[in-house]
């Protein structure tokens, strides 16, 4: 195992960052000159589109602004209010119920997607591509076409199970199902992106390894459980930290499938963001929520990562 | 040869010569937000305009609805809106107090637009501190669409005008035909249930009664107006039954358009897409008088001027060429099932020729719009999400205005 080269997605990338610094400072000044030419253009983009509105949103949050109007300086107001902000509890609530549903669903059939798709044979091949082709699709799309399947009266499978004999189900407007059809239409929408990010885990993994393991008797589930669990450990914590980031950021289906309804039961967090910025131009107060999510993204992340160093080191 | 080449340098000269001569015609951009059934009637009418005359070409740009306000929003931050924009009358008051508008009473006098000609009410909505901030093109308001052929199955021989005649009406479509008794949409899905506000503000309304107080600061319906507008709505579809639960706004449009609904409430938007079913045999009448005399809410688009960096006369004037013509020409945007705000357009023939239309011309002077505050955006989607959570629960009528003022009340803080 100490021979393992860092995974192409190996999470310790944040930990050899000092390698690396260490490297660059001994590089030749011209090579350093082609370093940073190179990535000038990549970093400018980078800048005004990630870095700028970021540190602008973040001063925003401080101030009460309409767009139109000139902006307040509110101190800490719109944080406060947050706290007290019915809407604003419900939808976070929302959003944790999301995450707390989709994450190990996602993850889990990723890794099962992945466990067919590495084999060598055509249909892991062929199940590699169906699995991957969802994902491929924007939010609109598979909002749309979800959608449009799931819709009560309409929609496509309520005709079948009306054909079947069955009753129709309120797939997007019961209060109680409409979160779990969301669940449902994403996991088809992006486990394939976990496929991904396993399958490239698993073909790093020495075929020596399995040969002895075979050689000495085991059987495939042991195989499973004690090389290909294991050995992917950093490819996991990668894809649950990746997994959970992406659930907490959860918008698109739901205003597209749902609109948070019905009566706002599937409001999310990102959406109640949204339509404070740009549909009620309450851009401070949107901008106060956005931080408080990513500092709760930045919390659980770090976490995450922290704790499974001390474990593993 | 090079004779020849001599007449082709004095041709193309003399062309050049002639270009400048002529009088270039003026550019002018808009923006409107009517996609769908709407948008080919709108798009008909700016290329009949633009062939109408040869000083003025409207250049079009069509935004998502969805993203419609966002992006006017931005674009009249920066000053670089387009000449004239489409712009609801409900949405007004969140940019006319910004100075983002220019005011047009100067330039409506100067290119002699006569004013007495607009129905007054929806005039007089697009008036801030006694200025005319933008021109209606239109009135939409809140109707009752009845299927004739399922009334005649079910024994049902008259237009319901009140409560109790709907209700029975409706009853007895629904026993008799297996139709749904009243198509309303009451959850939300990709639209939000909207309908059910319009109601309640109608219902509200019929009953002098408006949704805010006057000052626009506080709620104005946890009284007995309230409880009887909430009741009437509540109980079509928990104590009749007439209204399916969990009907979203397409399913309901849907149910009444393939023939499945006796009566359906919607806005006059949606004649359009009705008329071209065939078999449908539909008839709409203005908002019945169900709680008291008839109100039926109302929304209205309107041609309002961005401020520029540089205002320019003559491209405004030529603006206010376009927005004449246009509501002049009201009868091509009636098709889209709009009420014409011209007077003059009712005694064309070609607006007397439309069916239903006059059914329903008599709504326009019945119809309200929604409160002028800035926070209606975020009011409109709470009440909906409150009304469509309070009827889906089967709450009392104390429990559902309870919630709903006190909702509306923390917006208005």
């Amino acid at each position: 195992m100490q021979s393992r080269k860092p995974g192409l997605y190996s999470c310790s990338a944040g930990f050899r960052f000092f390698e690396w610094r260490y490297y660059y400072m001994h590089l030749a000044a011209h090579t350093k000159r082609d370093l940073i030419l190179f990535s000038a253009p990549f970093l400018l983009v980078y800048m005004a589109f990630l870095v700028f509105p970021v540190v602008y949103g973040i001063y925003l949050s401080f101030f009460d602004w309409n767009i139109l109007s000139g902006k307040v300086f509110v101190g800490f107001r719109n944080f406060v209010q947050a706290f007290s902000d019915e809407k604003f509890k419900s939808s976070f609530f929302h959003t944790l119920q999301f995450v707390a549903l989709s994450t190990p669903i996602l993850i889990v059939v990723g890794f099962l997607m992945a466990l067919i798709s590495v084999r060598p044979t055509k249909l892991g091949k062929t199940a590699e591509s169906i699995f991957f082709l969802p994902y491929m699709f924007s939010t609109t799309v598979v909002g749309t076409l979800w959608a449009w399947l799931l819709q009560k009266n309409f929609g496509l499978v309520n005709q079948l199970l009306q054909a079947i004999g069955l009753k129709g189900v309120g797939w997007l407007t019961d209060p109680n199902i409409a979160m779990l059809s969301i669940v449902m239409a994403t996991l088809w929408w992006t486990a394939g992106f976990n496929m991904i990010l396993f399958s490239a885990g698993m073909k790093q993994i020495p075929d020596e390894i399995y040969e002895s393991a075979r050689l000495d008797g085991a059987g495939k589930f042991v195989t499973l459980t004690r090389i290909t669990i294991p050995l992917l450990k950093d490819t996991t914590l990668l894809v649950v930290i990746l997994q959970i980031i992406a659930s907490f950021k959860v918008f698109g289906q739901v205003y597209v499938m749902t609109g948070g309804g019905p009566y706002g039961t599937t409001r999310v967090l990102v959406q109640y963001v949204y339509e404070t910025g740009f549909n009620y131009f309450k851009l401070g107060y949107a901008s106060a929520m956005s931080m408080i999510l990513f500092f709760v993204i930045l919390v659980i992340s770090a976490a995450q990562l922290l704790s499974s160093k001390d474990e593993g080191q | 040869m090079k004779k020849n080449r001599l007449v082709l340098a004095l041709g193309l000269i003399l062309m050049a010569l002639m270009t400048v001569g002529a009088q270039k015609p003026i550019e002018i951009s808009f923006w409107s937000l009517f996609t769908g059934g709407d948008g080919e009637f709108f798009d008909a009418m700016v290329k009949a305009f633009n062939e109408s005359q040869n000083e003025i070409v409207m250049k079009t740009d069509t935004v998502k609805f969805t993203n419609y306000y966002t992006k006017l929003t931005a674009a009249l931050s920066a000053k670089n809106a387009p000449d004239v924009v489409v712009v609801h009358q409900s949405q007004l008051v969140n940019y006319v107090p910004n100075g983002v508008f220019l005011p047009l009473d100067e330039y409506v006098q100067k290119a002699k637009i006569d004013l007495s000609t607009f129905s007054p009410a929806p005039l007089n909505s697009c008036k801030f501190d006694g200025k005319l901030y933008a021109i209606p093109l239109d009135v939409h308001p809140l109707v009752m669409y009845y299927n004739k052929d399922l009334m005649a199955k079910a024994g049902v021989t008259k237009v319901p005008e009140t409560l109790s005649e709907l209700i029975s009406a409706a009853k007895a479509i629904q026993d008799k035909t297996g139709a749904i008794g009243i198509a309303l949409d009451n959850t939300t899905a990709t639209y939000k249930a909207y309908t059910l506000t319009r109601m309640f503000m109608s219902l509200l309304m019929e009953q002098n009664t408006t949704i805010l107080d006057a000052s626009n600061k506080r709620a104005n319906f946890n009284n007995e107006a309230g409880v009887k507008a909430y009741q009437a709505l509540s109980d079509m579809v928990n104590k009749y039954k007439l209204v399916p639960k969990q009907l979203d706004y397409d399913s309901s449009v849907s149910s009444f358009k393939l023939g499945k609904a006796g009566f359906h409430f919607n806005g006059v938007w949606t004649v359009g897409a009705f008329e071209s079913q065939s078999g449908l045999n539909f008839g709409v009448v203005q908002f019945p008088a169900l709680l008291g005399k008839n109100a039926g809410w109302t929304d209205s688009h309107t041609f309002a001027v961005p401020v520029q960096k540089t205002i320019d006369p003559d491209r405004i004037m030529a603006v206010m060429k376009f927005i004449d013509w246009m509501t002049q020409h009201g009868e091509m945007w009636a098709k889209a099932g709009h009420i014409p705000t011209r007077t003059t357009v009712y005694s064309k023939p070609e607006f007397k020729n439309l069916p239903h239309r006059a059914e329903y011309a008599d709504a326009a002077k019945n119809t309200f719009s929604a409160p002028a505050t800035p926070k209606w955006g975020e009011l409109y989607d709470a009440i909906s999400d409150s009304l469509e959570e309070s009827i889906a629960l089967n709450k009392d009528a104390k429990a559902a205005l309870d919630q709903l003022e006190k909702k509306v009340n923390d917006i208005l803080k």
